[in-house]
């Protein structure tokens, strides 16, 4: 579950609000793309909710856990319950696929037969098999987002983040990914999307929440993209 | 029997916590060695840089300690001179020798008396049959002489004293030579006195200089490579690891730089101190000392520059990293 309560976030007092009472709610289990031109406040709105920013006013609980009470030393927990997907992959790069991945587990303190365990079922569900001990140099723009992906699941996050994940990426894997998000948020896990792809938006037939100039101004339950 | 549960499921979790510390530390140390041989350009790069910052700093050492004791040699090559009367017994010269040593600005004091005076002019002179001759027929007005060498040239304030109020000496003080810190040859002594003092301060200072200067470029070396990995380190802040799990590996890094740069500079340092040596003794400068204190404590020089190496790159590595830990 994400709760925003007319939450509000300027950066400097000259400024406009880069978020401006901005309410919402989604469900656990849920499907949800955002949408908005550069500068609505999507980016915003992700870094409030994986904490990275405080917001100027209003209310974040995110899972059950109230971002008011939250002390600093407790920030780690709360991000290894989200999963973060980027446009441009972050991923480790001298790290192999096995290790970018196992490194989610074991900065939770796993050990290693769990990661042994845990980490070739999610290379496999991702569709990575084989490709365990590749660097990320070594892999396609794809196969990368879907290491991020993999990374990203592999604590089993109730909510995943996918910040344009497939705005690097050609048509086909953009779909590659975007059915593998569908497949993670069948298991269970709450997805919040966003994308400039109209085509993505208008065929997933999901809930669609329209940002403009740090407000929403649509939120509908099958959207599509509006220009 | 519930208290005795409790009690042990407290121990096991205690265990089970202990147990996931020493495997982070574990991961922190196998992370900072995996990117310390991955990142093997940035490596090769830090730990030059960190050998030059070493081996400038084991230098600068290496110079104050041979500095010291050439200087220390020159002070004792400095004799205060005072001369006595030419009749004066070895009984109360010895006596003036014992007075003298017991003061505190003295290092140490030799008596020459005046047949002993004589008996060395002979002897310098062995091939001028003229001086011998002289020396031979003339009635002997060499000084009996009392040696002292002080503790610092700087300091002859109390010998002076002594000089002045000892009866002894009062008696048996030669009129016609005045002693070496009070006549001609103070001005002498004080310039060298002043020179002692000149090349400690400048020694002293050239040394911290070039210990700032290479721990700064250092410093600016390990920022360098952590600001090229900003965004490895954001991404691990994102997905949730802790402060100490990022950091961790960086300062592990940073030790195995100075580690193995320690034992470069210090096989370099010492090789040069050695090729060097027959050439500085030459300049009459004292380098020997040196040599023996580092070749016999070699294995605490080593360990000494790795402790320097390691704790300059983890000061570097934890102001480095701080700007990029802000949660």
């Amino acid at each position: 579950m994400i709760l925003l309560d007319r939450v509000t976030k300027t950066y400097s007092k000259d400024s406009k609000p880069a978020l401006d009472r901005v309410s919402l709610f989604i469900e656990p289990r849920e499907f949800v793309i955002l949408v908005g031109t550069s500068g609505a406040g999507k980016s915003t709105l992700f870094k409030l909710l994986t904490r990275e920013e405080k917001p100027t006013s209003g209310k974040i609980v995110v899972g059950g856990i109230d971002y008011d009470t939250l002390k600093d030393n407790h920030i780690p927990m709360l991000r290894r319950k989200i999963g973060v997907v980027f446009q441009d992959f972050k991923l480790l790069p001298q790290r192999t696929v096995f290790e970018n991945i196992a490194f989610a587990l074991e900065i939770a303190g796993m050990t290693r037969h769990e990661i042994k365990s845990t980490v070739p079922k999610v290379i496999e569900l991702v569709g990575l098999t084989g490709k365990e001990k590749q660097f990320p140099h070594q892999l396609a723009g794809g196969e990368r987002q879907r290491v991020a992906i993999a990374r990203a699941v592999v604590r089993q996050p109730k909510i995943l983040i996918a910040d344009e994940p497939t705005g690097n990426l050609d048509p086909r894997h953009s779909w590659d990914i975007i059915r593998l998000l569908e497949k993670i948020n069948k298991y269970g896990t709450t997805v919040l999307l966003t994308t400039h792809n109209a085509e993505i938006v208008n065929k997933l037939k999901r809930r669609v929440i329209t940002l403009e100039h740090g407000k929403i101004t649509g939120d509908q339950a099958v959207g599509s993209y509006r220009q | 029997m519930s208290a005795k549960k409790k009690l042990n499921s407290k121990a096991l979790t205690s265990k089970k916590h202990n147990r996931r510390r020493l495997l982070t530390l574990w991961r922190v140390v196998r992370y900072g060695t995996d990117s310390f041989v991955r990142n093997s350009w940035l490596s090769v790069a830090a730990t030059a840089v960190m050998t030059i910052t070493l081996l400038i700093i084991f230098t600068a050492f290496i110079t104050q300690n041979i500095l010291t004791d050439t200087i220390n040699e020159l002070q004792d090559k400095v004799n205060m001179s005072i001369y006595l009367k030419t009749d004066t017994s070895n009984k109360t010269g010895n006596e003036l020798k014992s007075e003298l040593s017991k003061l505190a600005s003295v290092k140490s004091v030799k008596y020459i008396s005046a047949e002993e005076a004589r008996a060395q002019v002979a002897k310098d002179n062995g091939k001028n049959n003229d001086v011998l001759d002289a020396l031979n027929q003339a009635t002997n007005k060499i000084p009996a002489t009392l040696k002292v060498i002080v503790v610092d040239i700087n300091n002859t304030s109390e010998l002076e004293k002594f000089v002045a109020s000892n009866k002894l000496v009062k008696d048996y003080i030669n009129p016609d030579y005045k002693p070496s810190f009070a006549g001609e040859r103070r001005n002498t002594i004080k310039t060298i006195g002043r020179a002692v003092n000149f090349a400690q301060a400048v020694g002293l200072a050239a040394g911290i200089v070039f210990i700032v200067i290479s721990s700064l470029i250092i410093f600016n070396t390990i920022r360098m490579a952590i600001f090229n990995r900003k965004e490895e380190i954001q991404m691990m802040k994102l997905i949730g690891a802790d402060q100490s799990f990022i950091r961790g590996p960086f300062l592990i890094e940073a030790v195995i730089y100075g580690f193995i740069a320690a034992f470069i500079a210090t096989g370099l340092g010492i090789w040069a101190l050695y090729a060097s040596s027959k050439t500085l003794i030459s300049y009459q400068i004292s380098v020997q000392p040196t040599i023996d204190l580092v070749t016999m404590y070699a294995p605490i020089v080593v360990l000494t520059m790795m402790g320097i190496g390691a704790v300059i790159g983890i000061i570097s590595s934890l102001f480095a990293t701080r700007r990029y830990l802000k949660l």
